[in-house]
């Protein structure tokens, strides 16, 4: 039992990192309809420029992180003027193509800087692990997680009782009746674009300061996706809860399932509970319901 | 005034409804194919295996992706689940049933691709546009996972499955000019294949499910049976896509060849090629193909030398920005320039 | 075009009851689209549904086509009560419509827009096609014939191999109706086919239903806010006003109703106001 609850625990805490990718993802999707395949790669592209500075230049993490924070809101800049501008009232498919193309940009960028080596980036979380009981935890997914249940709580009260907060809302609610009312949606996009930026700075952090900072990382922040989805696009609680059923579930079929049919389950198990989900549910756990009209 | 349709009256309809109604154009398909045919005479077998036979292969894989997403407008992001499917079920196939005639092997192995396509395709009953994408995602790791166990593949301490020597009625495809001709006529078989679908009732149902789905179904089109057929088609040629590549290009099996990078590729060339054309998909191919060796080519040109590494970033960034560019410039891709310039051409010397 | 294959074509039947509907009921929420709403359709009738904006007669039409489910009543189609139906279905009985906002495939040319409506009747399968053989091959050149005919009558002929969504207003209109006719249907449902068309255009239009009604003895179900024209095609109008039938009859009978006169100059004050 106790080992159950261990594993558990663990996959609970990594599924709290896909929450935090997934979060980036809910916010631009709320505010402009647009679904960001690129969130992955914001996560990467964030990890290698603080990793790489730190560790080519030697700049300090204070100065690192908040030189990426205003890098990605210089990211966010440029998307909004050189992609979704030019593509605006297009259809919803078209806008998610161009932000595969924006993923690969972001890759490329990242890697054209700072190659596509591993590096390790010390953020100052300690390592050790606690007991509690008999029951092994690591430190490092504890405060991982307790940063993620930070931001949640941060975005929501910004949400809440901010003024742009309430814009982004009104956006959400309805572009055409929030543009009348004067809010001009380039300004929100990329406000938007930049919060979601500033949510890729700090998944990079705690994510590659657990597993180290390389390429590969996208293709774990990649589970974000099916995360989003099994959520319901458009709920924040919706990609915290998603995120720990799959960062859950997925460790338990790990350690539990791995045995007798391979190894390697973690590769496509979200994938394929996002899937049947959807088949069932499709607008996901919190999304909301899609009403069809001719 | 050598491209002209003035004079060429038809006077039925089976003449109008032909696959190529102008007469200029039917020349020109017959001397590009007479060219393909001569090509790897006059090229090094390099150029062959490293250019040709690449383009050839991702070609028909383009090809079947575009009837997905192009014709049919349900993306997918399980290309290389589905080539893997192909290549692997093909070599089951062949491996468990020695006397079977190879190409009845590889008719089989597309088929199980077909399936597993059908199967993936399920979901799109529910959802579509990119919720439907990122279940495909589904396909793609978990196929690529399921055909490492063991029952399917058992791998050596090598680690190295060869595949089946292709012999056909006492040809042996083994040389590069042999590898290339067999894909070749793999290649423009499947091509008017595909063609014939697309302009025929089958291929009108795909795109009036593409172009408004809930309109489609009200004139009495089955969007279930719809989509699956489409799912289905594609992933057969997608899978034959994946045999060719497992046994012409590679020589062996491996499933790791048919990563999501290997999807991704595929989806550009029907983004840069054109959406809904047969013909983009061979010229998004080619581009593809043509762009990393022109990025290690070029900045020798210009006295600035790269390292292979470098040389691999910037074409992950290229790629990036060319598929905005063509969403933003030219959403129709490359087909739609080559129409564009052959409607110049109609008029030239004298426009207007 | 073709004469109509279906026994309705003799005029000895004509006047059959073709769809009933009784005490319909369409809800959303709790909101009522529809309550109790009851008529019947005759074969060879222009029958027309008339009605404020609001008045759910668009729901009317989605009702009969499958696109909604009644939440209560039924709907009886060619003397059999219907379940619960997909649209598909419903098309493959011989029902087809047009739509308030266009609804073309407009990535297609007209030409082609007009095949895909003709498309119940291919039986060529996904292999004959394929292969361009057999019944694939025989079964366009037929088909092209037939929908050549109604684009002849239709007037559309330059615009055959032009893409949809390039054409102006009316004539995407003119293709949608095609399209529908060329499904062969026993019942043509028309939702505002005259909507924000020139006087010119109206009058082709009107033309186009009372020549498919006269000659190939189709039955049309049309919504249509211009009363001038309705009351010229219809032969029988039932009006809606917030979900609820408020009056039916012929032309005349409607439009010296009281209650069909108060609804209406109801709503002209507000749109006014």
């Amino acid at each position: 039992m106790a080992f159950f609850i261990e594993v558990l625990v663990g996959g609970l805490l990594a599924g709290l990192m896909y929450s935090l990718v997934a979060l980036g993802f809910v916010l631009i999707f709320k505010a402009s309809g647009i679904f960001n395949f690129a969130q992955a790669a914001m996560v990467l592209f964030a990890a290698m420029f603080i990793a790489g500075m730190s560790g080519e230049w030697g700049v300090p993490l204070w100065l690192a992180i908040p030189i990426t924070i205003v890098l990605m809101i210089g990211v966010a800049w440029v998307v909004e003027r050189v992609v979704l501008r030019p593509l605006v009232n297009q259809e919803p498919i078209v806008m998610f193509m161009s932000t595969i193309g924006i993923f690969f940009c972001l890759i490329g960028i990242a890697e054209i800087f700072w190659g596509s080596s591993s590096r390790t980036l010390d953020v100052g979380i300690p390592r050790d692990p606690i007991f509690v009981g008999n029951m092994l935890f690591q430190t490092y997914d504890l405060v991982a997680g307790g940063i993620a249940v930070v931001l949640v709580l941060l975005l929501a009260a910004f949400a809440q009782w901010t003024r742009m907060g309430r814009v982004l809302r009104a956006v959400a609610d309805d572009h055409q009746a929030a543009q009348a009312v004067g809010i001009r949606l380039s300004t929100v996009w990329v406000v938007v674009w930049s919060i979601a930026g500033f949510v890729a700075v700090v998944a990079g952090v705690v994510w590659g300061g657990n597993l180290g900072v390389q390429p590969v990382m996208v293709d774990v922040a990649f589970k974000a996706l099916p995360v989003l989805l099994l959520g319901g696009l458009t709920s924040i609680p919706g990609a915290i809860v998603a995120g720990l059923i799959i960062g859950g579930g997925e460790a338990l079929a790990e350690v539990y399932l791995g045995p007798i049919i391979g190894g390697g389950i973690q590769d496509w198990f979200a994938y394929m509970i996002a899937m049947a989900f959807m088949v069932y549910r499709p607008e996901g756990m919190f999304g909301e319901k899609i009403i069809e009209r001719i | 005034m050598i491209y002209r349709e003035s004079g060429q009256f038809k006077t039925t309809y089976a003449a109008d409804q032909a696959m190529l109604p102008i007469l200029q154009d039917k020349i020109f398909v017959l001397a590009v194919i007479a060219l393909a045919v001569a090509l790897p005479f006059l090229v090094s077998n390099y150029v062959i295996q490293a250019l040709l036979l690449p383009f050839l292969i991702y070609s028909l894989a383009a090809i079947g992706l575009n009837i997905l997403v192009g014709y049919c407008g349900q993306i997918s992001l399980g290309t290389g689940g589905f080539m893997a499917v192909g290549a692997f079920a093909a070599w089951n196939i062949l491996t468990r049933m020695p006397e079977m005639p190879i190409l009845v092997g590889f008719v089989l192995g597309a088929l199980c691709a077909s399936g597993a396509g059908v199967l993936f395709g399920l979901p799109a009953l529910r959802i579509k546009g990119f919720y439907l994408a990122v279940t495909t995602l589904a396909a793609q790791f978990f196929l690529v996972w399921l055909l490492q166990r063991p029952f399917f593949v058992d791998y050596s301490a090598t680690g190295v499955i060869s595949a089946q020597e292709i012999q056909l009625l006492g040809w042996t495809v083994d040389s590069g000019i042999d590898k290339y001709l067999f894909a070749l006529a793999v290649v423009v078989i499947m091509a008017l294949v595909a063609k014939n679908l697309v302009r025929s009732s089958t291929g009108r149902k795909w795109m009036a499910i593409r172009d408004m789905d809930v309109a489609a179904e009200i004139i009495g089109i089955r969007p279930m049976m719809t989509k699956l057929k489409a799912f289905a088609v594609s992933s057969f040629f997608v899978g034959l896509a994946g045999i060719l590549w497992a046994y012409l290009y590679l020589g062996q099996l491996e499933a790791n060849a048919f990563d999501i990078y290997t999807s991704f590729d595929v989806l550009f060339m029907v983004i840069i090629g054109g959406l809904g054309s047969i013909l983009g998909s061979f010229l998004g191919a080619a581009f593809v193909v043509l762009v990393p060796i022109f990025l290690n080519i070029v900045p020798g040109w210009l006295g600035l030398p790269l390292d292979t590494a470098m040389v691999s970033y910037i074409e992950v960034f290229t790629f990036g920005a060319l598929i905005i560019f063509f969403l933003i410039v030219e959403p129709h891709g490359l087909a739609r320039l080559w129409t564009i310039a052959k409607q110049k051409l109609r008029l030239w010397p004298f426009p207007y | 075009m073709a004469a109509q294959p279906q026994e309705s074509a003799g005029a000895a039947r004509a006047g059959e009851s073709l769809l009933k509907v009784e005490d319909v009921q369409l809800s959303f929420g709790g909101v009522h689209a529809l309550r109790n709403v009851s008529f019947e359709i005759r074969r060879r009738q222009i029958f027309s549904i008339i009605g404020p904006n609001g008045a759910g007669k668009s729901s009317m039409l989605n009702c009969i086509n499958g696109f909604y489910q009644p939440s209560a009543g039924t709907i009886t189609y060619k003397g059999e009560p219907r379940k619960q139906m997909r649209p598909y279905q419903a098309a493959s009985q011989g029902i087809a419509r047009t739509f308030q906002n266009i609804a073309l495939f407009t990535g297609m040319s007209t030409l082609d827009n007009i095949m895909t409506g003709r498309h119940l009747k291919a039986q060529s399968t996904l292999v004959e096609n394929a292969l361009w053989i057999g019944r694939a091959r025989r079964e366009e050149m037929a088909h092209r014939h037939f929908c050549e005919e109604i684009i002849d009558f239709l007037e559309i002929q330059q615009h055959r191999k032009t893409p949809v969504g390039t054409l102006p207003y009316g004539l995407q209109k003119r293709v949608e109706l095609g399209r529908a006719l060329a499904a062969e249907p026993e019942l043509l449902l028309l939702d505002e086919p005259m909507a924000g068309m020139n006087l010119e255009e109206k009058q082709d239009m009107a033309r186009f239903i009372l020549d498919v009604n006269d000659q190939y003895g189709m039955t049309i179900a049309l919504i249509e806010h211009d009363m001038a024209v309705v009351m010229d095609l219809s032969d029988r109008i039932v009006v809606l006003d917030h979900g609820e039938k408020i009056g039916e009859g012929t032309p005349d009978e409607v439009s010296s109703d009281p209650r069909v006169i108060e609804a209406y100059l109801g709503t002209q004050q507000e749109e006014e106001a």
